[in-house]
């Protein structure tokens, strides 16, 4: 099983920060890792990214975050900076922002970051805009780890409840660690057995955090191909006409 | 071990404690290791509190499961310990 933990947020600026976060991914067991890039970062900032994760025989994959105040800012941003990132989740802080998420095909991942359940709107009807766009609710489990007492378990109990609303829809799931720095890294294992506090089955968990984003990676990165035409035709051969 | 019970206390109480039947069977602070114990229908539960650890003694840490083993002689064996 290959493993991936699809959101790490180191500085990028802070090189030494990113090798300590990379290098911590590649003991802890895990193949790919997708690191949370703005949307104006360089070519050269990917490359030097690259490189760290090369030195560690990691695969990389770039991602990009938004945080829209309003469904025409999120449409804006998907216009300009889709083609450019490997993976696009959106933190859906409002309702029409998470519905238009959930339509919306070409947003990989619906996360919603809030600890109170009042503002997150991952509800039936975001389930099955979410199940036909074939976007997958993204867990990440920095907060769970990083909160205490009450907050902790008003966490746990609205996790509770997505994940059941997510497994009633088929959207499928995916874990990812949501990680700031090392310490709040944990091993596929420890997250699968961290599932279970909210009702997640084992084998459920384990497939969040392997095929499940691995499936998201590998359709993104064949249609960002220059060879993709469309579902199921690519270009095989170019031919030069003189 | 402090630590560990904290948080098995914080996320399963003390219902959740009793059911684990944890016990350090050897901790090495060179090496920072320690083998550990417990019931083996608690595994998944002292395995989420261990994770769930993100300080000891007031200092940011976190602390790892590097495997699991019926036998102490297995476990040995296949980590090098």
């Amino acid at each position: 099983m290959r493993f991936v933990d699809l959101h790490l947020r180191p500085s990028i600026e802070d090189v030494h920060q990113v090798e300590k976060m990379v290098g911590k991914s590649s003991e802890l067991g895990y193949h790919l890792v997708g690191i949370s890039l703005l949307p104006d970062v360089t070519q050269e900032e990917i490359r030097q990214l690259q490189k760290i994760c090369s030195d560690v025989r990691i695969d990389l994959v770039t991602r990009a975050d938004f945080v829209p105040k309003n469904p025409l800012e999120l449409l804006d941003n998907l216009r300009h900076f889709r083609r450019r990132f490997e993976v696009v989740s959106v933190a859906c802080l409002s309702k029409p922002v998470a519905r238009q998420a959930a339509k919306d095909r070409r947003v990989d991942f619906l996360s919603f970051p809030a600890i109170d359940p009042r503002k997150r709107f991952f509800d039936y009807a975001e389930a099955e805009l979410a199940s036909k766009a074939l976007s997958s609710l993204e867990i990440d489990m920095a907060p769970l780890l990083s909160s205490r007492g009450f907050s902790r378990f008003r966490l746990l109990s609205c996790l509770r409840k997505e994940v059941a609303i997510a497994k009633k829809f088929g959207v499928p799931i995916a874990i990812s660690s949501g990680a700031t720095n090392e310490h709040l890294m944990r091993g596929p294992h420890d997250y699968a057995a961290l599932a279970a506090l909210f009702d997640m089955p084992t084998p459920l968990a384990l497939r969040a955090l392997s095929e499940t984003p691995m499936t998201v990676v590998e359709r993104n990165r064949e249609k960002l191909s220059p060879d993709y035409v469309a579902q199921g035709i690519r270009v095989v051969r170019r031919k030069r006409i003189v | 071990m402090n630590a560990v019970w904290t948080a098995i206390f914080q996320l399963f109480g003390e219902h959740g404690a009793s059911q684990a039947n944890l016990t350090l069977i050897e901790c090495n602070p060179q090496k920072g290791y320690a083998i550990v114990r417990c019931s083996h229908k608690a595994l998944e539960m002292v395995r989420a509190s261990i994770a769930s650890i993100t300080e000891i003694n007031e200092k940011p840490a976190a602390v790892h499961v590097l495997g699991v083993s019926g036998t102490l002689r297995a476990l040995r064996k296949k980590h090098s310990l």
